[in-house]
């Protein structure tokens, strides 16, 4: 099982049977990256207004309750989404040693995502939205996503279906177990939510917004780092008994756990209890992926040092491991009592979506990009300097964020010191979370030339292929 | 039965969906139909059950101010919601008198709710009757003019519009009020 990887990598590159088109993965790589950039600009005004919030504030269109929305979905649907979407159109095929079922199919689906993207920036700064967190896109739009995510699905299934090795690798179990689940999970928040309301409809809304992160981007995510850490480091996987209760585990936990968004608010107590006792249950599945990564680099530490992608991958899953400590440690009612509702959430909750998630999209990007273009990277140094300010400027805003928001939530648990100073003593932590966003958007932008610029490079000589 | 857990794609959607809908159903359809508080609106005129009071239904004019609240996206910064912390109901209590916690039976009209997630800003869900319409106007025209240090974003486009700003206000002179917590303590006595 642990070379699986290996041979169905082996007959990828072999030239004998199978060259791969790679033509949808070059579709969702390139837009990708182009709404990292974009959106990335949206976040630096938006935590600009924190500061100077009189900054491009007479401008219905560019005001922050306009722009947040913006930035949560241009971050989750323009880029990582899309690049989780594109990187699963190179693995899939790849481990399962066929051709991708459809390109045309693929490619459909890579512009009907990037109508939606588009089609959302023009909706959300106009202020049309459906006022639910997570799930603002107007329902034409949200019936388009599942239109794309159905196309998505159809294509993925039917690669596996025809699949040259019958047992699976753990990278094939997390997308199957995403696309099913993200179906669900998508419904539920953006049309069940429809037909609901008040405690009724908030709960099911939380389900949706902790499951998009738990049951969206945490199985794709981390299908993507069991397949590139590996592959990265040339090492087999560590375990695939332990990979399964991961998976296993996720599947069963994750669910549950939406009311703890809701703790000590208005909701019944004994769900707030049900959500406390399985967020700490999330540390299982948690500890036996993190485990399972780790031990696979024993030995192989070293290479750290001359691979982008395995900077990126083992930090993310340092972040993921942090993030997931974090999340079960604020469900307890009496940690929630201090840092819900503060900036201690964002904090934690970049370091999930930016951190680790992202940080596994970037490991793929760097390391499918020279192969799906057929070119070297543009530059080896500007990756090694697009992780270097990601890292650092990500490290700062989640610590700034974390003092900051703990020390907002004792302030407010004191009821003599009035609103107002509160959020005046929060000025140098939002001054600070801005700096740190400048850095994280510098390294944005090397990377996203680098990939632009192995993309519309020169094709080089033909022995040079990476 | 590993051995086929391993090589069999149906056999793998059918098992994470069924572990899947097991924790789904539990936590969003069971809840409801066992809470009823969750769809009954407040109602109590009798002081011995504790606070008295009425939920109602918002107007045509509320309304349109709740869908300005939605449009701005304000419950990005603002929370509706006493939670079950001694706190919450000292600090957004009004003149001595502690704020009610919120509970389920206050929101059964709320489509989409607005319970919100993060406190940039006080929470609202006791702010109606708090401040006079010309307060909000100044407020809204720009924060800072009121609130020395404030942060929030100036909607001058709201102020200019009469009728806007007359049901965003609207809407917010409604919010909490359901509920009789300091009948005598309104800026409108």
């Amino acid at each position: 099982m642990q070379d699986q990887i290996s041979r169905a990598e082996a007959t990828g590159t072999s030239g004998s049977a199978i060259v791969h088109e790679d033509l949808t993965s070059r579709w969702f790589m390139l837009s990708s990256v182009a709404y990292f950039f974009i959106v990335g600009i949206i976040a630096l005004i938006i935590a600009g207004k924190y500061v100077w919030p009189d900054f491009m504030g007479t401008s219905s269109w560019l005001t922050y309750g306009r722009l947040r929305p913006l930035h949560v979905n241009g971050m989750l649907f323009g880029w990582l989404l899309a690049a989780d979407m594109g990187l699963t159109f190179y693995i899939v095929p790849r481990l399962c040693g066929v051709k991708l079922w459809s390109e045309k199919l693929g490619v459909a689906t890579g512009i009907l995502w990037n109508v939606i993207v588009l089609s959302a920036v023009v909706t959300l700064m106009a202020g049309m939205n459906k006022g639910l967190e997570y799930a603002e896109l107007v329902t034409p739009i949200s019936v388009l996503v599942v239109v794309a995510w159905l196309m998505f699905a159809a294509n993925i299934f039917m690669t596996i279906a025809g699949r040259k090795y019958q047992a699976m690798y753990v990278t094939i179990w997390y997308f199957m177990g995403c696309i099913l689940w993200t179906a669900f999970v998508y419904l539920t928040g953006n049309f069940a939510t429809l037909v609901t309301s008040g405690v009724n409809q908030a709960n099911l809304h939380w389900m949706y917004i902790h499951n998009a992160v738990g049951l969206i981007f945490t199985p794709i995510g981390l299908g993507i780092a069991y397949y590139f850490i590996p592959r990265s480091s040339n090492t087999p996987l560590h375990s695939h008994k332990l990979s399964m209760i991961g998976f296993w585990a996720l599947a069963f936990v994750y669910v549950w756990t939406g009311a703890h968004h809701m703790l000590h608010g208005p909701i019944s107590q004994w769900l707030q209890s049900i959500a406390i006792a399985f967020s700490v249950m999330l540390v299982i599945p948690v500890w036996a992926v993190v485990y399972n990564l780790i031990r696979t680099m024993k030995g192989q530490w070293h290479q750290l040092r001359d691979s982008v992608p395995l900077k990126f991958l083992m930090s993310g899953v340092v972040f993921y491991l942090l993030t997931c400590f974090q999340g079960p440690m604020h469900s307890l009612r009496t940690v929630n009592a201090i840092v819900s509702k503060t900036d201690w959430i964002p904090g934690h909750a970049h370091m999930a979506v930016l951190g680790a998630f992202s940080f596994f999209a970037i490991a793929g990007t760097y390391y499918t990009a020279p192969r799906i273009f057929g070119k070297p990277l543009f530059s080896q140094a500007l990756a090694n300097w697009s992780y270097w300010m990601i890292m650092i400027g990500g490290l700062g805003m989640f610590t700034t964020l974390w003092l900051g928001g703990f020390w907002q939530g004792w302030q407010w648990n004191n009821v003599a010191i009035p609103f107002i100073d509160t959020v005046v003593a929060l000025q140098p932590v939002w001054l600070m979370r801005f700096l740190s966003g400048v850095m994280i958007f510098s390294g944005i932008v090397m990377f996203a030339y680098n990939v632009m610029a192995t993309a519309l490079g020169p094709i080089p000589e033909p022995a040079s292929r990476a | 039965m590993e051995r086929k857990v391993d090589t069999s794609a149906l056999w793998a959607v059918i098992a994470s969906l069924v572990l899947f809908f097991i924790g789904g159903i539990l936590t969003t359809v069971a809840p409801p139909l066992i809470d009823h508080s969750w769809s009954k609106p407040f109602k109590n005129a009798d002081p011995a059950k504790g606070i008295t009071g009425e939920l109602r239904p918002l107007n045509a004019q509320q309304a349109a101010g709740r869908l300005i609240y939605l449009r701005e996206g304000c419950r990005y910064c603002h929370t509706q919601q006493i939670r079950t912390i001694l706190a919450d109901t000292k600090r957004y209590g009004w003149k001595g008198v502690d704020a009610p916690i919120s509970t389920p039976d206050e929101f059964v009209y709320d489509q989409p709710h607005v319970f919100g997630t993060k406190r940039t800003g006080p929470d609202l869900a006791r702010i109606g009757g708090k401040y006079d319409t010309q307060w909000h106007r100044t407020h809204f025209r720009n924060p800072r003019n009121l609130v020395k240090g404030s942060i929030m974003p100036p909607f001058p486009w709201i102020v200019a519009d009469p009728v806007e700003l007359a049901q965003l206000t609207a809407y917010l002179q409604t919010l909490g009020r359901d509920k009789n917590w300091r009948p005598a303590n309104d800026y409108e006595k």
